[in-house]
């Protein structure tokens, strides 16, 4: 079992920048392109994305060396359904004004490629700790990219941002529409690539 | 052979571990989820009706449902209206069953509380009790009164609209003309369709009388600027005979459809339409047979 040698805070970071799952990993694109029309949209899937990681992380690095390694895959689903339902049903039932507009995304969140992913690369590799500290990062950083890509699309697609009026007007209409959606994901990615490259020459030169 | 036991039990209790915390999770949260929702419900029942935070609903505020079943007696179909009625002092539940032409068929009473009728399973327990053929449930009606008098009708509806159906709650008073709209649920596209549960879309329904709303369209023309303000309720932006004003200059336009989106406007339009068109219908044959019958009514 190799063990990772990154230190809490690397994981972290790994997760927000260097192995960022939208931009990076092109992981979950489907709702990085279908949801983030708006700002709001992002930051509620993104802590949805967030808790449910988080927990099936815990609960799978918790439970490794029980699982078959034939099962796994099944088991990890189970995880991620048992804890996505749990979610739904306490913000249902104790935080109804949360639940009012976060309820359809922790419904969508079982079918996610990033969290099955994380438990099959990570957290059934390495000890509770670091894969909480993993899933936190991962969870981070899918926050991070859904709040990017609602921020540029609500601006310059509805004119505003959390809601507020900037422009006054619909700037670019193209922005809201599914489309737009691959658009700004490609152009992020391409930012991305090219921060990626800058990096690694600095270090080469100072190599 | 061992392997294929391994994984059948090791599959076994996974499933059997993750279904217990998720059983026991509904358990815990049931009760509180269906509250919420039934608060959620009256909430915007009274919201509709005016009535909110830092203007609490008065005690004499009635909210009374009315069900609505069709029921299939030897392959005839008839509509079965179960409502409050008065017993002595006590109220109870009544059914009144109607043919499709509007006459009167049969009234039952129903032995079920107000509790109970809150949950439809306990409704279709005492309608079973007492209806030989099949039924099957249509929808609900609150009527609202004040001090024995009517104030108004909440309906709740759904009809379709651009991709799926829209759920929305329509407040109109007794003689039709709409109280307010609200949009319980909608998969309109975010930014664009998903706009109808915007105060400037919704806010136009309101107080459009009865005899407008029968001919109302949906127009393609951007929509005033202070007609959006007057819409926008926002309290100290306007002045109150401003808002006067305005509205009543409006009073009679048609929908102003939302950008990029006709099809959700229109379908909101023509959904609004027809769900007051049979409800007025409805309720006025409903209203006869109740008076030409004598039935003891307390809705």
């Amino acid at each position: 079992m190799a063990h990772t040698k990154k230190s809490n805070s690397q994981l972290f970071f790994n997760g927000l920048l260097s192995e960022n799952p939208i931009f990076r990993l092109a992981l979950s694109m489907c709702p990085a392109v279908g949801i983030s029309t708006s700002v709001m949209n992002g930051i509620l899937l993104g802590v949805a994305v967030l808790f449910v990681q988080v927990f099936s992380s815990c609960t799978i690095s918790a439970i490794k060396n029980y699982i078959h390694p034939r099962i796994r895959i099944p088991t990890y689903t189970l995880t991620i359904a048992t804890w996505v339902t749990v979610i739904d049903l306490v913000l249902a039932a104790y935080v109804p004004a949360a639940y009012k507009e976060m309820g359809i995304f922790v419904k969508l969140i079982v079918a996610f490629a990033i969290i099955t992913m994380r438990l099959e690369m990570f957290a059934a590799k390495n000890p509770l700790i670091p894969s909480f500290w993993d899933a936190v990062g991962m969870g981070f950083g899918f926050l991070f990219g859904m709040v990017t890509l609602g921020a540029i699309r609500e601006i310059l697609g509805s004119g505003t941002f959390l809601g507020f009026d900037l422009v006054g007007e619909k700037p670019l209409l193209f922005f809201i529409l599914p489309a737009a959606g691959f658009f700004v994901v490609g152009f992020m990615m391409a930012i991305y690539n090219y921060m990626d490259l800058v990096f690694k020459r600095m270090k080469e030169k100072k190599g | 052979m061992k392997q294929i036991l391994r994984i059948t039990i090791g599959l076994i209790i996974s499933c059997l571990a993750a279904g217990t915390i998720m059983g026991s999770a509904y358990v815990f949260t049931a009760k509180a989820k269906k509250h919420n929702e039934h608060q959620k419900e009256q909430d915007t029942m009274l919201g509709l009706l005016g009535y909110g935070k830092g203007k609490p609903a008065p005690s004499a505020l009635k909210l009374q449902s009315i069900y609505r079943y069709v029921i299939d007696e030897k392959g005839s179909k008839y509509l079965g209206y179960m409502f409050p009625v008065k017993k002595g002092n006590d109220s109870g539940y009544g059914l009144l069953v109607i043919t499709l032409e509007g006459k009167f068929h049969a009234f039952h009473e129903l032995k079920i509380t107000a509790e109970q009728a809150l949950d439809a399973g306990e409704r279709e327990k005492a309608l079973a009790a007492v209806l030989k053929g099949t039924f099957v449930y249509s929808d609900e009606t609150v009527a609202a009164s004040m001090d024995g008098k009517r104030v108004a009708y909440l309906l709740p509806g759904h009809f379709q609209g651009f991709k799926t159906f829209i759920k929305v709650m329509l407040a109109v008073d007794p003689s039709y003309d709409i109280l307010g709209l609200e949009i319980m649920e909608h998969e309109e596209d975010p930014g664009l369709g998903g706009d109808i549960v915007q105060d400037f879309f919704k806010n136009q329904f309101k107080n459009k009388s009865y005899q407008k709303l029968k001919q109302l369209e949906v127009v393609k023309e951007p929509l005033p600027e202070e007609y959006r303000k007057a819409l926008e309720v926002k309290k100290g932006a306007m002045s109150q005979e401003e808002l006067q004003r305005i509205r009543a200059k409006y009073q009679d336009s048609d929908i102003y459809a939302l950008t990029g989106a006709t099809i959700s406007s229109k379908a909101v339009t023509d959904g609004v339409k027809g769900m007051v068109k049979r409800f007025a219908y409805r309720v006025e044959v409903l209203e006869r047979v109740v008076q030409s019958q004598k039935i003891p009514a307390a809705f």
